[in-house]
């Protein structure tokens, strides 16, 4: 074949050179995209046209970006979120917050089945009830009664006590804890909307914290600042359910693999199928009223009060949190895992009890700003661990030093036969979850794998040998003995 | 041959009225015994079971290091216990049919072929016991 090939005419190696280099020009650009998002550019933003306008910053960023925009006003028909069972968009932002009844397609259901089918979302609440309203319970998110926002009386400001500045520096996140707001988010995030209480969900962690000093409470009535609803659902869910720092207003929700179950070969490479909801307790974060809004601090000096107007962190807080839902950030996956014996290369396909295994795994992160997958070795607390029904064998996986990317670990078999399962389960909030199973026999050494003799056994081996011994010496001494008998016999 | 296992066993018969005036204590019990088997047994049957005494033995202080001390490897042990036990076994039968006592019971078992009875079962045993132990 080899020789055909090269009889051919330049023309036709040529034609085959740009084909080849087309193609693979395709598959770039295919694989990496233009956006800064590791799963597609394309956006629908659920919006009443008329307000277009006042999001024009936050959506200019994520333009910016490289993300294509769509948009689409509640009650329309099209563009459909979901098309012959397949999603439309990579992504959605639901900015309509305040609207009431939305379009036939736009329902909860529909929502949860674009995260299983791989569309990551942004949900922004209203202060009236909607569809997001009873969704918010799917995701754990515990809803103050309606209209009922976050009211903060600190720091002493112009504006009203619903228009609050959160300090974004003082915010809490625990150390295994993506933080989606980086430290490029500088000074206070204003925020207007409803606050929310988190239910213990594995999948669910806060973005942004309320104030300390805040509540939820019913602006309406001047009188009492508590409405009756809230107090009756206050003592429903506790006293102070809605009030203080453990409120959040932004919370974010990575989810299991979509779709499939996770196990066997339902459970596909682990990373692509993981979408991320974000909410949201007020659309205004992203609005450019917001962005472009002072924040108004008195600093106490030596003589007296100076007042000093900052810019507000809103609109790289809005980009930072649309990025994290919109898989820029905190995004893993597992490149390649191997595994051999001790002092040995190359796969094996089965290990015997007591083996010294060596595993090694590689693992990247995505770079929103090369756009491309970068080998990453910043995971402290990966593990791996070796199970047959339970985990016989739990041990770290740490990073190797010299190799970018690369964690390895030796650990010594179980003295147990049977099939065995290498399993990294690693969820971290705020990272995608890495889930990779390999399953793998362990069989018992073979019949020439033991030691033949034991010291431990040689009482029996003497024990053995002596009984032969006495048997041969036994059989000598009795025939001899019959030998003479007969002498004696023909003697006689 | 024939005749002098005519002696034994009518020797053998004589013993009897020895056991049955020992109503005495124990230790003129025991004497008695041990002197009616020295006098009354011949050398073939007492070298036999000097055999078996001593494999009895060795089977014991087998017995005894695998509760005392190990064991591991129990196949070793399981070997070398059923070596003795199993060597026991075959030398009593031979025993059995050799004694003249029960010269009626065995007429048509010569000893020659009780002799190669014994040794080609051994043999097989000790077959079984090389394979098994280690």
């Amino acid at each position: 074949m080899r020789t055909r090939s090269h009889s051919k005419s330049p023309l036709s190696w040529s034609l085959f050179t740009l084909l080849s280099v087309i193609l693979s020009a395709l598959v770039q650009l295919s694989s990496a995209g233009k956006s800064a998002s590791s799963t597609g550019d394309s956006v629908l933003v659920i919006l009443e046209p008329a307000k277009k306008a006042e999001y024009s910053i936050f959506l200019d960023g994520l333009e910016k970006k490289g993300y294509t925009i769509t948009f689409r006003a509640p009650k329309e028909e099209h563009p459909l979120l979901i098309e012959d069972g397949l999603p439309n968009f990579s992504h959605v932002i639901l900015l309509a917050s305040d609207t009431k009844s939305f379009a036939k397609d736009i329902g909860p259901q529909s929502l949860v089945q674009l995260l299983s089918l791989g569309t990551n979302l942004v949900l922004t609440l209203g202060l009236k009830q909607n569809l997001l309203t009873s969704l918010a319970p799917e995701f754990s998110l515990l809803l103050p009664p309606p209209a009922t926002p976050l009211v903060s009386f600190f720091p002493e400001r112009s504006d009203s006590p619903n228009v609050i500045p959160i300090d974004v520096s003082s915010q809490f996140i625990p150390n295994d804890t993506f933080s989606v707001l980086s430290s490029q988010v500088t000074g206070k995030v204003w925020f207007s909307g409803t606050p929310f209480a988190l239910n213990p969900n594995p999948l669910l962690f806060p973005i942004l914290h309320a104030p300390a000093e805040s509540f939820a409470a019913d602006t309406s009535d001047a009188s009492g600042l508590v409405s009756d609803a809230l107090a009756d659902a206050s003592e429903k869910g506790g006293e102070g359910l809605w009030a203080g720092s453990s409120l959040s207003v932004v919370a974010g929700f990575q989810t299991l693999i979509g779709g499939g179950t996770g196990h066997g070969p339902d459970a596909g490479s682990g990373e692509d199928k993981q979408t991320r909801a974000v909410w949201v307790g007020g659309s205004s974060l992203f609005s450019d009223e917001f962005a472009k809004k002072q924040v108004v601090e008195k600093i106490i000096q030596e003589r007296g009060m100076k007042v000093v107007e900052n810019p507000s962190g809103n609109k790289q807080a809005a980009l930072e949190i649309a990025g994290w839902a919109f898989q820029e950030r905190g995004v893993l996956r597992i490149d390649e895992v191997t595994h051999h014996k001790v002092n040995q290369t190359g796969p094996v396909e089965m290990y015997t009890t007591n083996d010294e295994i060596v595993y090694t795994t590689r693992i990247s992160s995505f770079n929103p700003s090369t756009k491309k997958w970068e080998r990453y070795s910043g995971l402290k607390d990966l593990q791996l661990e070796f199970t047959m029904l339970d985990p016989h064998v739990r041990t770290a996986l740490l990073p190797v030093s010299g190799k970018p990317g690369t964690y390895s670990t030796t650990f010594r078999a179980p003295d147990r036969h049977g099939v065995f399962k290498f399993v990294i389960s690693y969820q971290r909030k705020g990272f995608t979850h890495l889930h990779h199973t390999l399953s793998v026999a362990v069989v018992p050494p073979r019949h020439d794998g033991y030691p033949r003799f034991l010291s431990a056994a040689w009482p029996y081996y003497a024990g053995a040998i002596s009984t032969s011994v006495g048997f041969l010496l036994f059989c000598a001494i009795y025939v001899a003995g019959e030998a003479k008998e007969e002498k004696k016999n023909k003697k006689e | 041959m024939a005749p002098k296992l005519s002696t034994t066993q009518s020797s053998s018969g004589s013993n009897k009225p020895i056991q049955t005036t020992s109503q005495s204590p124990f230790p003129s019990a025991f004497s008695a015994l041990f002197k009616a088997y020295t006098q009354n047994t011949s050398s073939r049957l007492k070298f036999i079971d000097a055999f078996l005494v001593f494999l009895m033995a060795s089977g014991i202080l087998q017995f005894v290091y695998c509760i005392l001390v190990t064991n591991f490897p129990f196949n070793a042990f399981l070997a070398g216990f059923a070596s003795t036990v199993g060597q026991f076994v075959l030398t009593a039968s031979l025993r059995q049919q050799v004694n003249p006592e029960n010269k009626l019971e065995f007429k048509e078992v010569s000893h020659e072929r009780a002799f190669a009875d014994f040794v080609f079962g051994s043999i097989i045993l000790h077959f079984f016991v090389y394979n098994f132990l280690g």
